[in-house]
């Protein structure tokens, strides 16, 4: 490599880091990556060898993936051993560690997944949930290791969580899909003076789901995207995976008046998630949108009674609540594995606030 | 699922709970392998994550239906700007603008703003009316926030008094106080004694509207109150009717305590604070760093009605304020000012501005004597915290005089001592006429500001 080992650490590691507070996306943690290695490529070969150079670039690392992924399994497997009790002392420095040396393997996106993984200990029942981190990062490690005996989708899927590079141009070579868009919810988060952006959108007649995600320095104008309630007429490029959501807007057509979105049950959310957690085990975050949900102080119920918890981090969804006003309404969450994080609610005249 | 997860191998009967009590003291220690207890947990936490049921809601009971319309919707952008930071100053404003014209807020603003009604009680009035009854439905949910339900709402319903929160009742017996005044305190008078000491408190005040001598009976029997906040606002009414018997008691105390000899006054504090004085309204402890025993002849100073010092004393009213008194002029001079605001007096507000430009005297004044006297105020001092502070008790929107003095007065400032001028712009901002801004191009903040006060004002008709 010939930029000092360092730098590459320092930037990986920051964009390792400016992922979001509430939710990991270990796919986001590749995408930072992706650009960076993009740039990488192309400042680091001549014109002439560039092609033998990437393909020696790419052979190594996926060496230096494999061993990575290897001590990584080993160091899961010593602390389960030796028992996770002092965590809450060691843990943050031993992470801090470890994700630095899963950078230094290209792993950016595992590195991310570790990064997160202080966020835990903040909970009651925080043992349970970082043997629950680490039982898939291990998981992952496995069917990295196992990959070749994998589904293409599910390969792909793995491939990404792990964080190499999939490139827009391959993104976009793909088949579009073509729909009505909603835009049902948008977060900016920022860390360490970088802001992503993301934007879920749901398809009209596909009924699909989408994220799409932009960065951008702080300070700087992230790209513009209309915002929450608008629907547009689009075609949307998804990455590849077993339960595609990431995607690239390929063409836009334009805007289109079409009210408040379609959303499902309360009562069918249970079954859409295990759909989405049969393909893909490691997603801690999806895109919901429900429609006749009375929100409470602690979370969303139907007329039945039943309820999906919040987040706890999210608190009482006080302006949720108070556009409701304990009448069911048409309301876009994010499922994560702790509860969900409400992002947009339709009041009575169908207008979208945003949450 | 499974078949993602862990190729299908079945993991054994062992419970969540036991693997994390393995993984906290250590899969050695128990003779598990590791790679074991993390695939059977890989397996189990992705399975508890899909399988995850909804638990039972308990959804709150739907808000009651809003009787007003919503504010429009160029007027609800702006708050949602002030309420992020533009501008904050002026928020007050809004919401007393909007609180007037009978209108209610966007639903997902009422959080934010009953945030800040929770720090700031100078808005729960406003917030009362402008959050309609979705705030109210709020303000049951969060007790942070219930002191919005102890806030008039608008259009109080039929059976308010005997059902209503504390703060309907109040806009109830205020509405019927201005429509028929005995028949207030009639209502008042029958059900006194099962009132709560609070909201006995507030509602002595609201007979001050079309107050008279046949509220005095009632007024005097309330002097017995247990509540001392009541029996205040009982003598601070009855210190306004001349022959109520608090009054005369007052006058007694008076005549004894300070006497005249020819143009000098002489005063002499009360040796006690008896039974009688309390229950009069005199307080006896005095606030911190006041002494004593004048703490209790200002007291009764102040609750002595005004029309009896010329007579005793033998002056009009400008010469009893301009006299020397000796060791107790501070005490007196601050029972006579007191009592000129309590009593709503003009003659004797003006005779005590002049001899010291209080600025709690101003409010008594006419509006427009009120803005030439602040005007002349200014036009003769430098900017200062004191001048501030007496522009600062000047109500909005400041008269054409006054607005034009201290508008002079700010383009002096900013010319010689520019760091003196930035409170007083601000002041101003919030004060003057917003149609000012034409004339204050000089000075672009303020102007600024009265712009966008003048759009706000616009939006919100």
């Amino acid at each position: 490599m010939s930029e000092p080992a360092a730098t590459v650490r320092r930037v990986m590691r920051r964009w390792g880091q400016a992922a979001t507070p509430d939710t990991g996306d270990a796919g986001v943690d590749g995408a930072r990556a992706d650009a960076r290695a993009d740039a990488r490529a192309d400042a680091g070969a001549g014109a002439g060898g560039r092609v033998a150079a990437r393909r020696t670039q790419a052979e190594q690392r996926e060496s230096r993936v494999a061993a990575g992924l290897s001590e990584l399994e080993r160091w899961l497997a010593d602390q389960i051993g030796q028992g996770i009790a002092q965590a809450r002392q060691t843990g943050p420095a031993d992470w801090d560690d470890l994700a630095r040396r899963l950078v230094d393997a290209q792993a950016p996106g595992v590195a991310g997944s570790v990064t997160r993984l202080p966020r835990v200990l903040g909970a009651e029942d925080w043992p349970g949930l970082l043997l629950g981190e680490y039982a898939l990062l291990r998981l992952l490690a496995v069917a990295h290791r196992r990959a070749a005996a994998l589904p293409e989708p599910l390969r792909q899927t793995v491939r990404a969580r792990v964080g190499f590079p999939v490139t827009r141009e391959s993104v976009l070579a793909a088949a579009a899909v073509r729909d009505h868009w909603d835009v049902v919810g948008c977060r900016d988060e920022e860390q360490d003076r970088l802001v992503a952006r993301r934007v879920w959108l749901a398809g009209r007649t596909t009924g699909r789901l989408a994220m799409v995600l932009s960065f951008a320095p702080a300070g700087q104008p992230l790209d513009a995207f209309p915002p929450p309630g608008t629907t547009i007429d689009a075609d949307l490029a998804f990455y590849p995976g077993a339960s595609p959501l990431r995607a690239l807007v390929a063409g836009r057509r334009g805007l289109v008046d079409a009210g408040p979105p379609p959303g499902t049950k309360v009562s069918q959310v249970p079954a859409l998630i295990a759909e989405v957690l049969a393909a893909d085990p490691w997603t801690d975050s999806w895109p919901l949108v429900l429609d006749g949900a009375v929100p409470c102080l602690d979370g969303l119920a139907d007329d039945e009674g039943n309820a999906l918890p919040l987040h706890p981090s999210a608190g009482v969804p006080w302006r949720l609540l108070a556009v409701s006003g304990g009448r069911p309404v048409t309301v876009a969450a994010e499922w994560t594995p702790r509860g969900l994080v409400p992002l947009t609610v339709w009041n009575e005249d169908g207008r979208a606030v945003p949450l | 699922m499974t078949k993602a997860v862990s190729g299908g191998r079945e993991a054994g009967r062992v419970s969540w709970e036991e693997l994390v009590s393995t993984a906290l003291v250590g899969a050695d220690r128990r003779a598990v392998p590791p790679e074991s207890l993390l695939e059977r947990a890989a397996e189990q936490v992705v399975r508890m994550r899909a399988g995850r049921r909804p638990g039972r809601g308990r959804p709150p009971a739907p808000a009651a239906a809003e009787t007003m319309p919503l504010v429009p919707g160029a007027a609800a952008d702006r708050l949602a700007r002030m309420l992020a930071g533009e501008q904050s100053r002026l928020l007050t404003e809004w919401l007393e603008t909007a609180a007037a014209r009978r209108v209610r807020v966007p639903a997902e603003m009422i959080p934010g703003l009953l945030d800040l009604g929770a720090r700031d009680r100078s808005i729960r009035a406003c917030l009362g009316a402008v959050t309609g009854a979705r705030g109210r439905w709020l303000a049951g949910l969060n007790p942070a926030w219930a002191y919005l339900l102890a806030e008039p709402a608008h259009v109080p319903p039929d059976e308010v008094w005997e059902l209503g929160t504390s703060g309907d009742r109040r806009a109830f017996l205020a509405a019927l106080r201005h429509r028929d005044p005995a028949a207030a305190r009639e209502l008042l008078e029958r059900g006194w004694s099962a009132e709560t000491p609070e909201d006995r408190s507030v509602f002595v005040p609201i007979l001050a509207d079309g107050l008279g001598m046949a509220d005095e009976p009632f007024l005097e029997s309330v002097l017995d109150d247990r509540r001392r906040e009541v029996r205040q606002a009982a003598a601070d009414l009855l210190t306004r009717l001349p022959r109520s018997r608090l009054a005369l008691r007052m006058t007694a105390r008076a005549r004894r305590l300070v006497t005249g000899n020819g143009s000098r006054l002489r005063a002499e504090p009360p040796q006690e604070c008896d039974g009688a004085m309390e229950r009069d309204g005199v307080r006896a402890r005095p606030p911190a760093g006041m002494e004593t025993r004048g703490w209790w002849l200002q007291q009764v100073v102040a609750h002595t009605p005004l029309s009896f010092w010329p007579d005793h004393l033998g002056m009009p009213p400008h010469e009893i304020a301009a006299a020397r008194i000796g060791d107790w002029q501070r005490e007196v001079r601050m029972g006579w000012t007191r009592a000129a605001i309590l009593q709503r007096d003009a003659a004797w507000a003006r005779a005590l501005f002049e001899a010291e430009p209080l600025t709690d005297l101003l409010a008594v004044l006419p509006p427009e004597e009120r803005s030439r006297r602040a005007a002349e105020l200014v036009a003769g001092h430098p900017v200062d915290g004191q001048m501030v502070m007496m522009l600062g008790g000047v109500p909005r929107p400041w008269g054409h005089r006054l607005a034009r003095a201290v508008l002079k007065k700010i383009v002096e400032t900013t010319r010689t001592q520019p760091w003196n001028a930035g409170e007083l712009i601000r002041l101003a901002g919030e004060r003057f006429d917003p149609a000012m801004h034409e004339h204050a191009g000089e000075v672009p903040e303020l102007a600024a500001t009265l712009r966008f006060r003048s759009e706000m004002l616009k939006e919100l008709e």
